[in-house]
């Protein structure tokens, strides 16, 4: 599903990941743990391919989707609208309205308006729609009330489903409760 | 050294839908905000008094003026808006998630571009009207002179596109941008000065059409180029 062969990235003369080796399994959750700096968004992105690494190789198989802490979204579009273009953007199809209902959302409230943690379920259930191979999360269980939690914990399993899934916590309880392996990160 | 994806490849080609869609959706969100067009307004409207009255008021004078303060307007313009066409998605952080859409990247290009002419072309024919009633330019003449405003127009933003991307990411774009900018698009401007001047000062149609095949010869050059290029840019 997805492979990382020596990947080191640099960023300027500060070295963020040494020769780092890694494969995920297809139907595997992997979390990843490590303090702040320890270069746990730095490797979401380069396993979505947004950064390249300084060097090593990633292989991916199919389609990455990030979800960045936090979500990022079009603050002046409503939840309706930007499923819509995600959609379409994705050449997608979906039931939107059944999975704003799922995840508790209103359609036509401007994004400006939703909290944190709306936004947080917005961006599960924008997940949950495009429905990528490979998920790889930032932080998820950030700004999530107990029954988003459960819906997190859930859309997990779909991840899981869909090909594998990757997310950096710092919420050792979650990455037991939903990871098959843990993986490790400290100082480069 | 890379970065490699490996099976599904996902939906490719241009897909002139998603451009028209992510223009209309660009639309639709400056729309809403309004920073980018309520500036653009202001800026072109004190523009064209300002010089309107520093120029005038004998009519030869304000004549002579009208192609290059026409031009100055367009250039600024079309900057402005290229700027916005990626501050849209660098103020709400959605950059990334709209280079991890599956095919190539030309469609975000080409999406970005549609969005600056759909503001720039209105915008034109405003300068053109504006212009026409503190310039005394003839009316008659405003069909042949928007089509010069946007062949030039198409020209400029093609470039402009292309290093606004380039530049998304970084600190201090609205000051690298016109750097860049300014130096390339100098034949677009050039071309389009002097259609102006050939159409107000009465000149044979085959000389004014010379300049605007050389305007689309650069359109066609810059918009190849453009194309082929952001996708290298945009990439890690």
């Amino acid at each position: 599903m997805l492979r990382l062969e020596a990947v080191s990235k640099r960023f300027g003369r500060d070295w963020v990941l040494k020769d780092l080796t890694f494969t995920l399994a297809r139907g595997e959750v992997v979390a990843l743990l490590g303090p702040n700096g320890s270069g746990k968004t730095t490797l979401l992105k380069l396993m979505a391919g947004l950064l390249k690494p300084t060097r090593g190789r990633v292989v991916r198989e199919g389609r990455a989707l990030f979800l960045p802490n936090p979500p990022a979204f079009h603050r002046h579009l409503t939840a309706r609208e930007h499923l819509l273009y995600d959609l379409a953007f994705h050449g997608r199809e979906g039931d939107w309205q059944g999975a704003l209902a799922r995840y508790g959302l209103p359609e036509d409230l401007p994004l400006a308006a939703f909290s944190s943690g709306m936004k947080k379920r917005l961006a599960l259930a924008r997940l949950e729609l495009l429905s990528p191979d490979l998920w790889l999360l930032d932080e998820p269980e950030t700004a999530l009330d107990t029954e988003g939690r459960e819906l997190l914990l859930k859309a997990l399993g779909k991840g899981r489903k869909g090909g594998g899934v990757v997310l950096a916590t710092h919420d050792r309880a979650l990455a037991e409760e939903a990871a098959d392996r843990v993986l490790w990160l400290g100082a480069a | 050294m890379r970065a490699e994806t490996r099976g599904r490849p996902g939906k490719g080609g241009l897909g002139v839908g998603r451009v028209w869609l992510l223009a209309l959706r660009d639309l639709r969100l400056e729309v809403r905000d309004r920073a980018g067009v309520l500036s653009a307004l202001t800026f072109l409207a004190v523009m064209l008094f300002v010089m309107a009255l520093a120029l005038g008021p004998e009519e030869g004078a304000l004549r002579r003026a009208a192609p290059g303060v026409l031009w100055v307007a367009l250039a600024f313009l079309a900057t402005l808006l290229s700027t916005r066409a990626f501050a849209l998605e660098v103020e709400d952080a959605t950059l990334d998630d709209l280079l991890l859409t599956p095919g190539g990247k030309e469609w975000v290009y080409f999406g970005k571009l549609l969005f600056q002419m759909l503001l720039l072309l209105p915008l034109s024919a405003l300068a053109l009207f504006l212009a026409a009633g503190l310039f005394y330019l003839p009316l008659e003449k405003a069909l042949t002179l928007f089509l010069t405003l946007a062949l030039g127009g198409l020209g400029y933003a093609s470039v402009a596109t292309f290093y606004a991307g380039l530049l998304a990411r970084l600190r201090g774009r609205e000051v690298l941008l016109p750097l860049l900018l300014f130096s390339l698009v100098v034949p677009v401007v050039l071309a389009g000065v002097r259609a102006t001047v050939g159409l107000l000062e009465g000149f044979p149609v085959a000389e004014v059409a010379s300049w605007w095949q050389l305007l689309l010869v650069f359109d066609l050059v810059y918009l190849t180029a453009g194309a082929l290029l952001f996708p290298l840019v945009m990439e890690g």
